[in-house]
């Protein structure tokens, strides 16, 4: 220790002259460009799925009502009790849309503590238009964007069968793509059947599959069916479809029922477990609504008889849809656990024809009218009548029924949806077996941009050398003139569609007539839409009943206008497996209430 | 230094469980016989080069009836870390051998597990000197079966006006009421 | 210069369950509260002394006025749900609770970390203990009145808590590493910003060393003074600067190198007398290596590539059964996490292995008797203990 040790400290001194380096006033500072301040919503990209709730540590988080629901809209928004709020922003890194934000404003001074409590972007604030502050760098990293790739029958395999294509997911991707699921339950309001989604998802995840079954025939005992080939509006509003792909809901369901044995789904749904009502329904048609009807009338001890006109329950999810999306045995184990609640099927009987439907009317106390669009429309193009034109859904029945149709080698199918994929596949497979190669062109009306088929049915047409040309719209089948072959189909001419519709909205397609082709073929389909036979009826009660737009009029609960009469299904709602399972249930349960309050029915 | 040998090496007088082997670094081992604690704490500490006690803490596993002790310990110069694991009976009072003689600083951790999961050390200084609860008179907080949340809920109040909706159930009540 | 020696005959008996017999009734003793409120403590905690005179010969730790129980919230939470709280183990420090608790989760959940993830995480590690120095030093100044240290070394630390809160959108609490790896990259500019506070900090430092290293007032006080025998560093479980201030050479950054240590140059910094001064010196220089270590990462680091790895669903995200205990070196010594899982969404338990909870504990109140109270303040804050991290 030396001299220096009592002089040098006083270098302190030079300090003296600095100039302060504190702030005057901190109020109005500036945060850094990344702050994580208060925070900001659009409340139009904000679905209200509740993710930022569900992961607030804090529980800073309510979600209040903001607008009314809308599908895929839980018109809640999160309101941020600042209280709480530790400025972590999870909430902004789990938010399934990207709207949750957070500026760069820290300092706010308010003497009404609940001010600090309000809904960003609903309550104004004047940080709201604030650019700087935390956003999510990138895509989502919490919740998982895309699904495991599904297995499918390569094209070259599948070309010449009708094996159904679709592997279903394997344990492993199951629980990855389960694991996606945020829980929110947007799905379940869109559902036509309100199925528990995020539950059975749940199930999954546990690996307790008794459980998802149980899950899944609360809601709908047609789970085989709807795990393949159910239209899934569910993943069209679902969270995860903002960034990234949507959870696999349809597959999952398809997974869990692939995991039960039908022994072990009987065990687990089990049989009625109410007395005998001594009530008889008959119900017209087994398909999906007929049988969910008989399903859930059958479990409220009423007496169910199905009459069926094929020879095979299913109805157009038999009849209508290839075997290679849905299996006929794994139609037949959903059909066989609706068998087992004591629902009688009679196939193979025609009401009108083999029984009269009021003899129906008279032996029980309600009758359901469940018998979906069988009859094909046509075009009614020059040349549409007549030999080597058929309706799509007839030829499908045929090939279900195991009939022998005509494969010429050349087929052109009119039509843009998912019988008309449907068709060309059936069409394509049969001709692979017959001349070892493709040769069916579709024409759709629509383009591709607005086609009416789902995204996948077209790739797997395209994968499976289906020719399909949008924006074409039929004009006539040509037919030879003369020759040996006079008569005889020669191909389908189409013009270019300019448009579908007119300025009111109304269907009116406009052609360029110079651009016309003749598509060779031997055989055209007409696959533009279906209409249900309703010929049963008979003219009296056809006179007596109320129509709505060329289908019988039902209110909210499926009642005709005729007190004894319900009906529902593809023939009221329009072709959809869900709707006609939700459809089923709403005709049960007004069967149901009607049949327990005493109600003659049948009178 | 090579974990599996030294495992080996002291399960043959020790009577240890079967080893994890978490990293090169990190091992965990059970000792199934909870007499052989201070002999093989001192044996480890003296012979092995096991001389810094990292931490001691005890975890609740109440569904199985038992308390795990975990004393871990590193040896600096080999840079092996051992966690060696107890299980004591979960039945109260629970009491086990104190180590504080073999690890001074190891009386504040055998304070804590008496305080905050009620495991007491008996001959441990101050061992029942309140430590960090003041007046505390609620079971051992730490243990699992105390819930904190209850005990919040019961000892403050909340926050009046909040309330909130389960997507799900609000579509439902706004949509479809009947189904 | 005048010497005091006092009489120590009359220092109270041990009794027989090993406490000392302190008859406050005799007059001849004092018991005085040292904190929780002192310019001497660092952090809220208190230590109960008992003065003969103006020697203390017994000092308590009195601990609990931070109590949150963390380590219980934690149970209740989910994995990603622990995230924000960690760091509030350690204010000044906060970052090393992110870190441990980060890897021990993707340790026991498999996860990898980008490689630049590690280069930011080691970047922000030296950054905290680059404040925590700071706090220390203005802390060892202030114990023994050198108030203007304190000021200087706040104000750097503010210029360092501006470069957080560019980098990582806060200035005290971050939360910023992420199981899974980082927020973000760094900034624009970031690297020449963080320059410009080196510099002012190197400065400033050079005015440390002029005005409390180089002060006969401070030697006086601290050489010599509050000696811990290296011989006590294995029983009382002393890591870090405490440690190397007696010569060994204790640093995790070198002795189990994790991040990116491996990839850097510097030195373990020593000293030998083990007194106040020689730890309050180790850490004078271990900010240098802090500084070091600061510029070489910025000029070395990976600036491309991703710094998150996409995790599992954090919502119901359930990590398998197993244990694992994550350390690193924090500015006092060694700091770990030991976190058990059980299979479910939670953690089973996190217990938070903070240096001070030896150091402040057994440590000081071995250290204490014997000591004359004008010594204690300085003593407490050489160790450079942080209450939290004690009673989380």
């Amino acid at each position: 220790m030396g001299f220096r040790d009592v002089l040098s400290p006083f270098t302190a001194w030079k300090h003296v002259i600095d100039t302060p380096v504190t702030i005057k006033n901190p109020i109005g500072r500036e945060a850094a460009e990344r702050y994580r301040g208060f925070h900001q919503n659009d409340v139009d990209k904000c679905i209200g799925c509740g993710s930022c709730e569900d992961i607030c540590q804090n529980a800073a988080i309510d979600m209040v009502a903001f607008a009314e629901p809308k599908p895929g809209d839980s018109g809640l928004r999160p309101n941020i009790d600042y209280g709480r709020c530790c400025w972590c922003a999870l909430c902004v890194d789990v938010c399934m849309t990207g709207s949750l934000t957070m500026s760069n404003e820290y300092t706010w001074v308010d003497s009404d503590p609940d001010a600090f409590r309000f809904t960003p972007g609903v309550d104004a604030k004047p940080w709201d238009d604030i650019e700087k502050g935390y956003q999510r760098a990138g895509e989502r990293m919490l919740t998982g964007l895309a699904r495991p790739e599904m297995v499918e029958m390569a094209p070259e395999a599948r070309a010449d069968n009708f094996d159904e294509i679709v592997a279903g997911y394997s344990r492993e991707q199951a629980v990855l793509e389960a694991d996606r699921c945020v829980e929110c339950g947007l799905c379940v309001a869109t559902c036509p059947a309100h199925m528990d989604i995020p539950d059975y998802i749940a199930a999954i995840r546990e690996g307790d599959y008794d459980l998802g079954t149980q899950i899944l025939y609360e809601t709908n005992p047609f789970s085989e069916v709807c795990g393949r080939v159910c239209t899934h509006k569910c993943e069209t509003v679902c969270a995860a479809a903002h960034e990234g792909e949507p959870i696999a809901i349809r597959w999952l369901k398809r997974h869990i029922i692939d995991n039960v044995s039908e022994e072990r789904r009987l065990e687990i749904v089990g049989t009625p477990q109410v007395a005998s009502s001594g009530r008889k329904v008959a119900v017209i048609g087994a398909g999906p609504a007929g049988l969910t009807t008989a399903y859930d009338l059958a479990r409220s001890g009423h007496k169910v008889v199905v009459y069926e006109a094929k020879d095979q329950p299913g109805g157009m999810t038999r009849y209508g849809i290839p075997e290679y999306r849905l299996p006929y045995d794994a139609l037949d184990r959903d059909i066989n656990v609706i068998k087992a609640q004591g629902v009688e099927i009679k196939t193979g009987v025609r009401i009108g024809n083999d029984i009269a439907l009021d003899k129906l009317k008279a032996e029980n106390d309600a009758v359901v009218l469940a018998i979906g669009l069988h009859l094909g429309r046509s075009t009614r193009v020059p040349g549409s009548d007549g030999a080597g034109v058929e309706a799509a859904i007839d030829l499908l029945a045929r090939v279900t029924a195991g009939e022998a149709v005509p494969v010429p080698e050349k087929v052109a199918v009119i039509g843009g949806g998912n019988v008309a994929m449907d068709i060309a596949r059936t069409m394509g497979r049969l001709q692979m077996q017959k001349y070892g190669k493709v040769g069916v062109t579709v024409t759709a009306l629509e383009d591709f941009d607005h086609f009416l088929a789902d995204k996948e049915e077209v790739k797997e047409s395209f994968e499976e050398q289906i020719e399909i040309l949008d924006g074409r719209g039929p004009q006539e089948v040509v037919r030879f003139k003369s020759g040996k072959q006079k008569g005889m189909v020669k191909g389908l001419k189409t013009w270019k569609v300019v448009s579908i519709f007119d300025r009111d909205g109304r269907f009116a397609p406009q052609y360029d007539e110079g651009d016309e082709v003749v598509h060779e073929a031997e055989m055209v389909i007409e696959a533009i839409g279906q209409m249900a036979d309703v010929s049963l009826l008979g003219a009296e009660l056809t006179e007596a009943l109320e129509w709505n737009r060329g289908r019988i009029a039902v209110d909210a609960e499926g009642r005709t206008s005729e007190a004894w009469l319900w009906a529902g299904g593809d023939a009221v709602r329009g072709p959809d497996v869900i709707h006609a399972v939700a459809d089923g249930h709403r005709i049960a349960a007004s069967v149901n209430v009607a049949l327990m309050a005493g109600k003659e029915a049948g009178a | 230094m090579d974990m599996r040998e030294l495992i080996e090496r002291l399960t043959s007088r020790h009577k240890l469980g079967a080893p994890i082997f978490q990293r090169p670094d990190l091992t965990f081992v059970d000792l199934t016989d909870n007499d052989r604690l201070r002999a093989l704490l001192v044996e480890l500490r003296d012979i092995e080069g096991f001389t810094h006690l990292v931490l001691l803490t005890a975890v609740d596993w109440i569904e199985e009836g038992k308390f795990q002790l975990t004393y871990m310990l590193n040896n600096r110069a080999a840079n092996q870390t051992l966690g060696l694991r107890v299980y004591l009976e979960r039945k109260d009072p629970v009491e086990f051998t104190s180590i504080h003689d073999i690890w001074p600083t190891a009386e504040t951790y055998q304070r804590e597990l008496r305080e905050m999961f009620g495991i007491n050390f008996p001959g441990s200084p101050r061992v029942m000197d309140e430590f960090i609860l003041e007046g505390w008179t609620d079971m051992p907080p730490y243990r699992r079966d105390f819930d904190t949340l209850a005990y919040s809920q019961q000892t403050y109040r909340d926050r009046p006006g909040r309330a909130t909706n389960d997507p799900r159930d609000h579509m439902k009540s706004k949509m479809y009421p009947e189904g | 210069m005048f010497s005091f020696n006092p009489d120590r005959s009359q220092y109270p008996d041990v009794g027989p369950d090993g406490k000392l017999e302190v008859d406050l009734e005799t007059g001849k003793y004092l018991k005085l509260w040292h904190g929780p409120n002192h310019p001497g403590i660092t952090g809220n905690m208190s230590v109960e002394i008992t003065v003969d005179g103006d020697e203390v010969v017994e000092g308590k730790t009195h601990v609990g006025y931070l109590h949150r129980g963390f380590e219980k919230l934690m149970e209740r939470r989910t994995f990603i749900q622990v995230f924000p709280i960690v760091c509030r183990v350690c204010v000044p420090e906060p970052d090393f609770n992110e870190y441990c608790y980060a890897a021990a989760v993707e340790e026991l959940a498999g996860i990898e970390v980008p490689e630049q993830a590690q280069w930011i995480r080691t970047l922000i590690l030296e950054m905290g203990r680059f404040n925590s120095y700071m706090m220390a030093m203005g802390g060892i100044a202030g114990a023994l009145g050198s108030g203007v240290i304190g000021q200087w070394m706040t104000y750097v630390r503010d210029l360092m808590l501006d470069r957080f809160e560019e980098m990582t959108g806060a200035r005290i609490y971050h939360m910023f590493i992420l199981p899974g790896g980082v927020r973000a990259g760094l900034p624009e500019g970031f690297a020449g910003r963080m320059e410009e506070v080196l510099r002012t900090a190197e400065k400033y430092l050079a005015d440390v060393d002029k005005v409390l290293f180089t002060n006969a007032v401070f030697k006086k006080r601290t050489k010599g003074v509050g000696y811990i025998d290296p011989a006590l560093f294995e029983p009382y479980g002393v890591t870090g600067p405490n440690a190397r201030a007696g010569g060994v050479a204790k640093d995790l950054r070198k002795d189990a190198p994790y991040l990116v240590y491996d990839q850097l140059d510097f030195e373990v910094v020593t000293e030998t007398a083990s007194d106040i001064w020689a730890r309050a010196m180790v850490r004078r220089r271990d900010i240098d290596v802090s500084i070091s270590l600061i510029r070489q990462i910025l000029a070395k680091m990976p600036t491309e590539g991703p710094v998150m790895t996409a995790l599992p669903n954090v919502l119901h995200w359930k990590i398998p059964r197993g244990e694992t205990y994550i350390k690193g070196e924090s500015s006092r010594g060694e700091y770990g996490y030991y976190l058990v899982t059980d299979g479910s969404g939670y953690p089973r338990r996190v217990n938070v292995r903070g240096p001070s909870y030896t150091h402040a504990m057994a440590l000081l109140e071995h250290l204490i008797p014997g000591t004359n109270i004008s010594d204690i303040a300085a003593l407490m804050v050489s160790l450079h203990t942080y209450p939290p991290e004690i009673e989380r």
